[in-house]
C-alpha cells in the first residue's frame, strides 16, 4: 500500500493558482523525486506536506488516513519532516543546540539534559556518516554548505518516516553531495519514504525510484524512474522540446583584456591570485568548494578587502566598495550567490529592484522621471523574459528563475561591461537555465567579459571558454580547450590539496 | 496615484483612521471642528508632525533616533540665551542652531553608519550628553522669554493660516519629493529594506544613513525654536513628550518599525491623530494620565495591524516560491 496518497490538491495565494489537481503518490522504502520547472508547484506542494502551509482543496491520505496538518509539529507527529533550501537554524546557538531545538532530551528537572544531547548527537551522525561536524560549534562560523548539513541532521533527529529534500545538494560540494546521494539510498533501505527535489538530473537518475513531474501545478507524469529517458523529462517538466541546454561554444573572444589580476590576496583564503580576463570571453572559476572562490569574486566586486592589482580594460582600478566596482563604462558587476539576502529587495517591485543601482540616471534636475525608468524597465522586462504579471509584482512574489533574471536585469542595466556570475543557476529551473547560458553567450558576443562560477561542474565545462581552477587560494590551473573536463577539473583541484 | 494608494494601504489606513477620530471627537465636544479649535489643533499636530519627519527618514532608513527630545531642548534653549529676548540675533541664531543640530545628526550618523554602533545606543548616549551640557549650561535657572520674531512664527498668522502650518506644508513637501521623486528616496527605501542587498547594488549606504540623521537633527532642533515661540520661553524638559509622540506619529502613520517602508504622508496623518486624540479624552472627562494610557494602546494597535499585514506578505512570498 502507498505511505502517501495525493488526489486533486489545490492552492491559491490570493488570485495566483499554486497547484490545482496535483496528485502524487510514493511508497515507504522508496526515494521518490519530484521535478518540475521552478514555479510549477513544487515547493508549495511540500509545504502543505509539511504543515507549514493548508491545502484548499484535494485529499491527503498518509497510511490511508486522513492527513490535514495544522502546523509543522502536526505533521512531524505524523512523521513527516522537511530539509528546505531556506535554512531555518538559529545562528547564536551550536550545531547540536540546532539539531536538537524544541526536541532536547530533558532531565527530571525539566531542564536540558547535555550529556544526553551530546550522546545523542554522535549517535545521529555515526550512523548516517555524517561529513565532519563538531556538535559544539557555533553555527554562525559555518559555511552555508555546513549549514545544510546540519539542518539535514535536524530533520533526521526526528527519525521521520517520510523525508523531504528541496534542494538539499544545491548549496553542497560534490563529495557531500556524493554523501547525501548515499545517505538517501540509506534512507530507502531503512523503509522511509525520502521525497527528492533537484534541478541536477544525474543526481535523480542515480537515486531515484520512481518520479513525478509538476508543471504549472499539476501532476503531468508519473514514472519508475529507469523507464524515461532524460529528454522526456525534460521535455514533460517545461511542455516543450528543449533542444540544448547548453548553447553552441562560438569563440567571441578577442585581444583586448578586460580585467587584469595580479597578486591578488585577501585573509587567509586568497593567497595571490593573478589572472587576466579578455573581451568576448567566458572564463569558468571551478575547484573544491572553499578554496577562496567566494573570496575572489567578492574582491573583485569591493565587497570584501584586498591586497593586489586590478586593471579594469588597461587602466589601474581601486575598487573599495561595491559602489565604485559598480560606476562607470570601466565598472564590473556582480550577481552575487544569495539571490535572496544579496542580490533583491523581495518586498520591492520588481521595477524598483530593476533601477535601484542606475536610478540616479532616471532623474532630471533631481526629480526622477518615471516615464524613462518605465521605459528602460520595460527593455530588460522583455529583453530577459522576465516573467512578472507587471513591472510592480513584488520581486519575492516571484519563482527563483525569474528572480535571477532580475539580478542579471539590475547588472546590465549599469555601464558594467565586466560580469562576475557567481553560480547563476543555483536552484534555477532547467528551462531557465538554458536562458541563461544562452545569454551568457549572448552577452560575451557583445563584448561583454564574464567569470563564471558554478558549484554544477558540468556548466563549467559546457559553458565556459577557459576553466580555473582554485586551490588554496590560487589559481591551481588554467584548463583549456579539450582539457576543459569534469575530471581535469576534479584533478587540478584535488591533487595538491593532498600533498599540502 | 492609485498604484501609490494600493501600494500604501497602511497610510491610507492612517487618513480614514484620523477622519472617524475627527467625527466622534466632534461627536463628544461640538466645539472640535470649529475654525480657531482645528487652528489650534494643527499647530499643535505641527510640532509633533516637524520631529517626526526625521524619525520617518530615520526609521524608513533602518534605524531610530532617540536624541530628538534634547536635541530639541538644547536648541530651544540655547535659541533663548543667545537672543535675550531681541529679534535681531535671530539672523544668525536660528541658522547657527540648525546647523548645530544637523551636527548632532552628523555625529549620529556617523556613528551608526561608520562605527557600527546600533542606533537606539548611539542616539540614546548623544541625547544624555545634550541633556547634561544644558544642565551644565544653565544650573537649572530659567531662560530669558523668546523673541517677538519667534513667537510669530509659531503663533501667528498669515491670511488666516497659522505661520507654523505654512511651514510644515513646506516641509511635508519637500519630504515627499525627497522620498518619492529623488534618487534619495530609492536608495532610502533600499537600505532600511535589506543593507546588504542595499550595499551590493551600489547604494550609497553610509552617506544615506548619515543624512537621515542630519535631516533628523535639523527638524528637532527647528521644532525647538518654533516650540520656544509657541510657549513663551523655553524650559527644561520641553521635549521629553517628542520622543514617544515622534515615534509614534511615524508607526501610526503606517511605516514598519524595520525600516524600509512608510511615507512622510502617512506621518502626517499620525501626528494629527495623536493630537487629536489629547483633544479627545478632556472632552470624555480623562486625565492625562488616562492620554497616556490611550497613546500606548494605539500605537500597540495600529503597529500590529502592520506587522499583520507584513507577516502576510511573508507567507505569500514564501508559498509563491515553487
Amino acid at each position: 500500500m502507498d505511505l502517501v496518497t495525493v488526489n486533486g490538491l489545490s492552492k491559491r495565494f490570493g488570485g495566483i493558482v499554486a497547484l490545482s489537481e496535483a496528485a502524487f503518490s510514493a511508497r515507504a522504502g522508496e526515494v521518490h523525486a519530484l521535478l518540475g520547472e521552478n514555479g510549477a508547484g513544487k515547493s508549495t506542494f511540500i509545504q502543505i506536506l509539511s504543515g507549514a502551509v493548508k491545502h484548499d482543496g484535494g485529499s491527503i491520505l498518509v497510511d490511508g488516513q486522513d492527513y490535514r496538518p495544522a502546523n509543522p509539529d502536526d505533521a512531524q507527529a505524523r512523521g513527516i519532516a522537511a530539509v528546505f533550501q531556506e535554512l531555518s537554524l538559529i545562528p547564536d546557538l551550536s550545531v547540536e543546540q540546532n539539531i536538537w531545538f524544541r526536541h532536547e532530551p530533558q532531565t527530571m528537572l525539566g531542564t536540558v539534559n547535555r550529556t544526553q544531547t551530546r550522546r545523542n548527537t554522535l549517535a545521529l551522525l555515526e550512523k548516517y556518516d555524517f561529513p565532519t561536524l563538531r556538535p559544539e560549534q557555533e553555527l554562525r562560523r559555518l559555511t552555508l554548505a555546513e549549514r545544510q548539513i546540519v539542518e539535514i541532521a535536524k530533520g533526521l533527529a526526528k527519525n521521520p518516516r517520510i523525508l523531504i529534500l528541496d534542494e538539499a545538494t544545491s548549496a553542497l560540494p560534490a563529495r557531500e553531495a556524493e554523501w547525501l546521494l548515499k545517505l538517501t539510498r540509506q534512507l530507502a533501505a531503512e523503509g522511509r519514504l525520502v521525497i527528492f527535489i533537484s534541478h541536477r538530473m544525474a543526481e535523480v537518475r542515480a537515486i531515484a525510484d520512481r518520479l513525478t513531474i509538476f508543471r504549472n501545478g499539476s501532476t503531468v507524469a508519473a514514472h519508475e524512474a529507469n523507464t524515461v529517458s532524460d529528454d522526456e523529462i525534460v521535455t514533460r517538466m517545461i511542455g516543450r522540446h528543449l533542444d540544448r541546454l547548453y548553447p553552441e561554444r562560438v569563440p567571441t573572444m578577442t585581444q583586448r583584456i578586460a580585467l587584469k589580476v595580479a597578486n591578488l590576496t585577501s585573509g587567509s583564503r586568497l593567497s595571490g591570485v593573478d589572472f587576466s580576463l579578455r573581451e568576448g570571453e567566458v572564463l569558468g572559476v571551478g575547484g573544491l568548494q572553499g578554496h577562496g572562490q567566494r573570496e575572489l569574486f567578492q574582491a573583485l566586486f569591493g565587497a570584501t578587502k584586498a591586497g593586489g592589482m586590478i586593471e579594469l580594460w588597461g587602466k589601474p582600478a581601486a575598487i573599495g566598495n561595491p559602489r565604485q566596482a559598480l560606476t562607470g563604462k570601466d565598472g564590473i558587476a556582480l550577481v552575487p550567490e544569495d539571490r535572496r539576502g544579496q542580490g533583491l529587495l523581495l518586498t520591492k517591485s520588481v521595477r524598483e529592484n530593476l533601477t535601484l543601482s542606475v536610478i540616479r540616471r532616471f532623474t532630471e534636475n533631481g526629480l526622477l522621471s518615471r516615464q524613462k525608468e518605465a521605459a528602460l524597465v520595460k527593455e530588460m522586462v522583455d529583453f530577459l523574459r522576465i516573467r512578472a504579471g507587471t513591472p510592480e509584482q513584488l520581486a519575492g512574489t516571484l519563482s527563483g528563475g525569474n528572480q535571477q533574471k532580475v539580478i542579471f536585469g539590475k547588472m546590465l542595466l549599469t555601464e558594467a561591461r565586466v560580469l562576475l556570475l557567481y553560480d547563476p543557476t543555483r536552484g534555477v529551473d532547467v528551462g531557465t537555465k538554458g536562458e541563461i547560458f544562452q545569454l551568457m553567450r549572448d552577452l560575451a558576443a557583445k563584448g561583454y567579459a564574464i567569470l563564471f562560477h558554478s558549484s554544477d561542474m558540468p556548466e563549467l565545462v559546457h559553458v565556459a571558454d577557459r576553466v580555473l581552477v582554485m586551490r588554496n587560494g590560487r589559481i591551481a590551473a588554467a584548463l583549456e580547450g579539450e582539457h576543459i573536463s569534469e575530471e581535469g577539473i576534479l584533478r587540478a583541484a584535488m591533487l595538491e590539496t593532498r600533498a599540502a | 496615484m492609485s498604484a501609490f494608494l494600493a501600494r500604501n494601504r497602511l497610510i491610507v489606513l492612517a487618513y480614514a483612521g484620523m477622519v472617524v477620530l475627527l467625527l466622534v471627537t466632534a461627536m463628544f465636544s461640538p466645539g472640535f471642528l470649529s475654525v480657531s479649535n482645528m487652528r489650534s489643533t494643527v499647530v499643535l499636530a505641527a510640532f509633533v508632525g516637524i520631529v517626526a519627519l526625521g524619525q520617518t527618514f530615520v526609521i524608513i532608513g533602518g534605524g531610530i533616533d532617540l536624541s530628538v527630545p534634547w536635541v530639541l531642548n538644547s536648541a530651544a534653549i540655547v535659541m533663548a540665551l543667545l537672543c535675550g529676548g531681541q529679534d535681531l540675533p535671530l539672523i544668525w541664531v536660528m541658522p547657527l542652531l540648525l546647523a548645530g543640530g544637523a551636527f548632532i545628526g552628523l555625529v549620529n550618523g556617523v556613528g551608526v553608519a561608520q562605527f557600527g554602533v546600533p542606533p537606539i545606543i548611539m542616539t540614546l548616549a548623544t541625547n544624555v550628553i545634550l541633556q547634561g551640557l544644558i544642565l551644565v549650561l544653565t544650573g537649572g535657572s530659567p531662560t530669558p522669554s523668546a523673541p517677538a520674531l519667534i513667537q510669530f512664527l509659531s503663533v501667528g498668522r498669515i491670511g488666516g493660516f497659522p505661520v507654523v502650518a505654512l511651514i510644515w506644508l513646506a516641509l511635508t513637501l519637500a519630504a515627499t519629493l525627497l522620498l518619492s521623486k529623488a534618487a534619495f528616496g530609492r536608495h532610502l527605501y533600499a537600505l532600511g529594506t535589506s543593507a546588504t542587498v542595499a550595499e551590493f547594488s551600489g547604494v550609497p549606504t553610509a552617506r544615506t544613513t548619515i543624512l537621515t540623521y542630519v535631516v533628523s537633527g535639523l527638524t528637532a532642533a527647528l521644532a525647538g525654536m518654533l516650540l520656544t515661540g509657541y510657549s513663551g520661553q523655553a524650559y527644561l524638559g520641553m521635549g521629553d513628550a517628542y520622543l514617544f509622540t515622534s515615534i509614534a506619529a511615524v508607526a501610526i502613520g503606517g511605516a514598519s518599525i524595520l525600516g524600509g517602508s512608510g511615507h512622510y504622508l502617512g506621518t502626517v496623518a499620525g501626528a494629527m491623530v495623536l493630537t487629536i486624540l489629547t483633544g479627545l479624552l478632556p472632552a470624555l472627562n480623562l486625565s492625562s494620565g488616562a492620554l497616556l494610557v490611550v497613546y500606548g494602546a494605539v500605537i500597540l494597535i495600529t503597529v500590529s495591524i502592520g506587522s499583520e499585514t507584513f507577516a502576510g506578505l511573508g507567507g505569500r512570498i514564501r508559498g509563491r516560491r515553487a
